[in-house]
């Protein structure tokens, strides 16, 4: 139906000759009726153009003529094949990394949560600063406070973590760690079942029927999504509970568990100290918003209520924690720790992307002034200035795209990274895919790159005298053009410096975090958690059970010690209580308050199997049992403030936390060593008071502690025999050298470094290379005054420092520019890392001799060639 | 006849253009020459179509769907593009046909007191 061009001539010509019968008919002379025929036809090309554009649209013309721009620069693209190559590999890493970086983010920061109305969800945390308690939780008499004077939200949620030995789903009884929650949790964190139903309000209560509701993660992984599940019975620690449903594929906030069970289940839950005991905080607490209300409503709201609390329980707040309510969106508060590390992350991948344009921008420059010659024909036979711009964006735009191409392949084991390390921040991380953002961002990069590179090169007008010297094919270059190339240059070398810098700067801060002296010998020490069910904590059969098991291990060949204690280091951060603590004798100066220790429960034997050194007194002994004088160790620090530097072997302590004086009535304590001071709770350690008690004298310890000669490993398996074949439904879990447990806490720190590091390296290598590809085009256009300079006898050597210079001049001034920028960029990141470590100038100092040395190397290629230019030839090329 | 008033009927009668050129074309397929001499002889001269206009007008009505070009050979045996009215063609021109006494008759009635300016 569409007429072709030919078709469209057809017709045209068809009518002139109509006309030109037609006047003849009248009588015309033939001469004439073709003048006329011709006259009244009017100019035959915008007729033609009127008929044409009933059928082709502009945008069809434009697209048609783009394919053939495409074609061209295609074939013109195949001929500078090592151009090409450079410019897409560039442009693949800047846009892979921003890709996979901004999918990581969209993913974690942008995207909602699943939760029904989720911009209603908020979280409610209480905190006490004065006392260094981020998260305090509440205690149920608390929690009813508020959720009785509240009147903006529609209904509350808790949630509080509780330790299961769950039986019936496996062979082996295991360790589950599980949520406890009321009837509401699941509505008003408006989250669905994939099966089954959730726990409901008919499930609160005391005479309420034991009901677990699983997590997707659980039932997927470690039950192979069994459909049959529910309805199944399960024994947890001594109630029982039936599995009524399946929970959808959320967040686990604010705590992963296998799985959620309602109150009922947990016997701890239905005593009294949880009930009625203000300072027994173990909940979380969510709420929903009422409808219209606003998260500004609902604080002042909450708050006022939490002021009112404090105030009518006065006696259970001390005024120096400074407890306060703080009231977030549930996403916020899920995404918030993950915010400015994946900003970070989004500005490097932002920066390797500047440098990457700016490095293609430089060879597209250099290449534009070699194709001088080639423009300027085109333009003499008559091509438009937007014609040959459309040229260059045509070839720019196939180098992107192909770029996009590669650097979105590239994303796809990017993001696997980036998202491994993002879910140390933030859950949301977790099983992040690649998804089909990354190919918007990635064509978006590409578009903008590509629009950007075609204005890079200047063109050359019909009239300018460039033209003139075309036929003769040298290359000339005009001050213009070395400038922006030298601009670019010194440009990447700035961003490259600042990346170089930041990354110098993770890595000694990982590096002095790895090498601090924790007080402890890591890597002989092997620890298993031994959880114990809550019956078994309070019978004194336990005792003699770990002693059996202690004396057992201790014949293992290889181990040189072995010991028990409340908490292993590190994995068990902040589960050690701070309480307050004074000493007979000792009385605190004006305006002080008695100091915090930390309360820690340990067995004889165990700062020996630590390593940690006993400074004086003795060890506790098997003879600090439950009914005789109750003894402690101190430590140094504990020592010092007490009493200076006097004996403190054998004076005594009192507890005065509020805390223990609710165990029982304050025992002065008798002080029978001091122990080195050890921190195993913070990756840098901090100087922390410890107050050790023997377990024999308070009944709880869990962590198995044995120190080996020789592979630590070897031990694993034969203690786990021990402790089975004492207790065969004795769980023995996690077992690991301290080495193992530090070094995963300090895995997003190497992470970080290692992330940071790869972009630094990708803008060092492609800086690097633009400096390079700058100075070999300069001295192959200067290649006849090299040739003059050599040939009235300059030295050879004089060239080569010239071409080096040049090189070494470049570098500096990028990165005195990179420095200036980075100390503004440090200034402000300052403000928003509150715990911003800068190490010392060192990094940046060591980045600036990187990227010198890297320079001046890549320098000498050109600068050789400058020096050993072939006189005749370089006199002969024009 | 001076040139401003032709100008003046003609750009009137440009929105007309395609019910004309249906018109025409429902005594027999003809070639774009030919309509325009047609329109040109039937109004006794007065309507001169212009081909820059004309031919726009007969790829539109084809894009349309209501003509169907076909190439044949004129009496002088001259290679032409024939167009010819096709059935949606007709019931168009029925269409344009009806508005056009509508629209003859609503201007009629406003220019009542001076009938017929020509």
């Amino acid at each position: 139906m569409r007429p072709d061009e030919r078709e469209l001539d057809d017709e045209i010509r068809g009518h002139l000759a109509l006309s030109v019968q037609d006047r003849i008919e009248r009588g015309q002379d033939p001469a004439a009726a073709r003048r006329d025929a011709l006259a009244e036809l009017g100019y035959v090309g915008d007729l033609r153009e009127s008929i044409r554009r009933v059928w082709y649209s502009r945008a069809f013309d434009a697209v048609t003529a783009l394919g053939r721009d495409l074609r061209f620069a295609l074939r013109s693209l195949s001929r500078s094949r090592g151009f090409s190559l450079t410019v897409v590999l560039t442009l693949a890493l800047g846009i892979g990394a921003n890709a996979a970086i901004f999918s990581v983010v969209r993913a974690v920061l942008l995207r909602p949560l699943v939760n029904r109305d989720e911009d209603r969800l908020i979280y409610i945390r209480q905190s006490a600063p004065g006392i260094g308690q981020a998260d305090m939780t509440f205690s149920v008499p608390e929690v009813q406070d508020l959720t009785s004077q509240a009147s903006t939200i529609a209904a509350f949620g808790d949630f509080s973590t509780v330790d299961f030995a769950l039986t019936g789903l496996h062979e082996e009884p295991r360790i589950v760690h599980a949520g406890v929650v009321s009837g509401s949790f699941f509505d008003v964190m408006g989250l669905r079942p994939v099966l089954g139903r959730l726990i409901t309000a008919q499930d609160d209560g005391p005479n309420a029927a034991g009901v677990a509701v699983l997590t997707y993660r659980f039932w997927t992984t470690t039950l192979n999504s069994d459909p049959h599940v529910v309805g199944k019975a399960i024994r947890l620690g001594q109630r029982t509970a039936t599995i009524v449903g399946v929970l959808e594929p959320s967040i686990p906030y604010p705590a992963d568990t296998e799985l959620i069970a309602n109150i009922v289940t947990s016997p701890h839950h239905m005593g009294a100290l949880m009930r009625t005991n203000r300072s027994h905080r173990m909940t979380e607490l969510f709420g929903r918003l009422k409808p219209g209300v606003t998260l500004e409503q609902a604080r002042a709201d909450l708050t006022a209520a939490h002021a009112a609390m404090l105030k009518a329980h006065a006696e259970s707040y001390s005024a120096r924690a400074h407890v306060q309510l703080s009231v977030t969106r549930l996403r916020d508060q899920i995404v918030s720790p993950a915010r400015t590390v994946l900003l970070v992350l989004l500005a490097a991948a932002a920066v390797v992307f500047l440098i990457a344009v700016s490095n293609v921008a430089n060879l597209i420059l250099a290449r534009s002034v070699r194709r001088e010659g080639e423009l300027a024909i085109r333009a003499a036979l008559g091509a438009g200035t937007a014609a040959l711009r459309r040229t260059l964006l045509a070839e720019s735009l196939v180098l992107c795209c192909l770029g996009a191409l590669f650097g979105v392949l590239l994303a796809q084991p990017f993001v696997t990274l980036v998202a491994r390390y993002a879910a140390r921040f933030s859950v949301r991380a977790v099983g992040i895919t690649v998804d089909s953002s990354v190919v918007w961002v990635g064509a978006a990069l590409a578009l903008a790159a590509a629009l950007l590179l075609a204005f890079v090169p200047r063109l050359p007008s019909a009239k300018s005298p460039a033209g003139l010297g075309v036929p003769t094919g040298s290359i000339s270059m005009t001050p213009a053009t070395r400038r922006r190339l030298r601009v670019f240059a010194t440009s990447q070398i700035a961003f490259s410096f600042v990346l170089l810098a930041g990354a110098g700067m993770l890595v000694t801060t990982l590096v002095r975090m790895q090498e601090t002296r924790t007080g402890y010998d890591l890597r002989r020490v092997v620890v298993f958690d031994v959880p114990l069910s809550a019956p078994a904590a309070t019978d004194p059969k336990t005792l003699e059970f770990f002693k059996e098991a202690m004396r057992r291990v201790a014949q293992l060949p290889g181990v040189r010690g072995v010991s028990i204690a409340m908490t292993a280091p590190w994995r068990d951060a902040g589960a050690i209580p701070l309480m307050q603590v004074t000493a007979e004798g000792y009385s605190p100066e004006n305006g002080e308050e008695n100091p915090h220790a930390k309360f820690r429960i340990v067995a004889p034997g165990l700062f020996d199997v630590l390593g940690v050194p006993l400074i004086a007194g003795r060890d506790f002994s098997d003879r600090d049992v439950d009914g005789s004088e109750p003894v402690v160790i101190i430590s140094e620090s504990v020592a010092r403030r007490f009493f200076g530097t006097g004996e403190a072997v054998n004076r005594r302590i009192v507890w005065t936390d509020p805390l223990a004086r609710m165990m029982g009535p304050a025992r002065p304590q008798r002080i029978v060593g001091v122990v080195a001071d050890v921190d195993d709770e913070n990756v840098v350690p901090s100087q922390t008071m410890a107050v050790y008690r023997p377990v024999a004298q308070m009944g709880i310890a869990e962590r198995l502690f044995v120190r080996v000669d020789g592979d630590p490993h070897s031990v694993i398996a034969p203690v786990t025999r021990i402790i089975r074949d004492l207790s065969p439904e004795q769980p023995v879990e996690r077992a690991a050298t301290l080495e193992e447990i530090r070094s995963q806490l300090l895995a997003p720190e190497r992470v970080n470094a290692f992330v940071i590091s790869g972009f630094a390296g990708i803008a060092l290598l492609i800086a690097v290379v633009g400096v390079a590809g700058v100075l070999a085009f300069s001295v192959s256009a200067r290649t006849r005054e090299f040739g003059v300079r050599l040939a009235i006898g300059s030295d050879p050597r004089d060239l080569l420092r010239r071409v080096l210079s040049e090189g070494a001049r470049i570098a500096i001034v990028g990165i005195l520019a990179g420095a200036a920028g980075g100390y503004l960029i440090g200034r402000v990141a300052a403000r928003f890392f509150v715990d911003a470590q800068v190490p010392g100038a060192l990094p940046a100092v060591a980045a600036a001799a990187v990227l010198v040395a890297a320079a001046l190397t890549v320098s000498l290629v050109p600068a050789a060639r400058a020096s050993h230019v072939d006189v005749l030839q370089a006199l002969r090329t024009e | 006849m001076p040139k401003q008033t032709e100008k003046e009927r003609l750009d009137l009668l440009q929105g007309t253009l395609d019910m004309l050129i249906l018109r025409t074309l429902q005594w027999g397929p003809q070639h774009g020459h030919g309509i325009g001499q047609a329109i040109r002889t039937q109004s006794d001269d007065l309507l001169k179509i212009e081909t820059g206009s004309l031919y726009p007008a007969l790829h539109r009505l084809v894009k349309r769907g209501w003509l169907k070009p076909e190439w044949g050979v004129s009496e002088a045996n001259q290679k032409a593009k024939y167009y010819q009215l096709t059935a949606a063609g007709k019931a168009q021109l029925v269409r344009e046909q009806n508005r056009w006494a509508q629209m003859v008759h609503a201007i009629g009635r406003i220019m009542n007191p001076v009938e017929n300016k020509e």
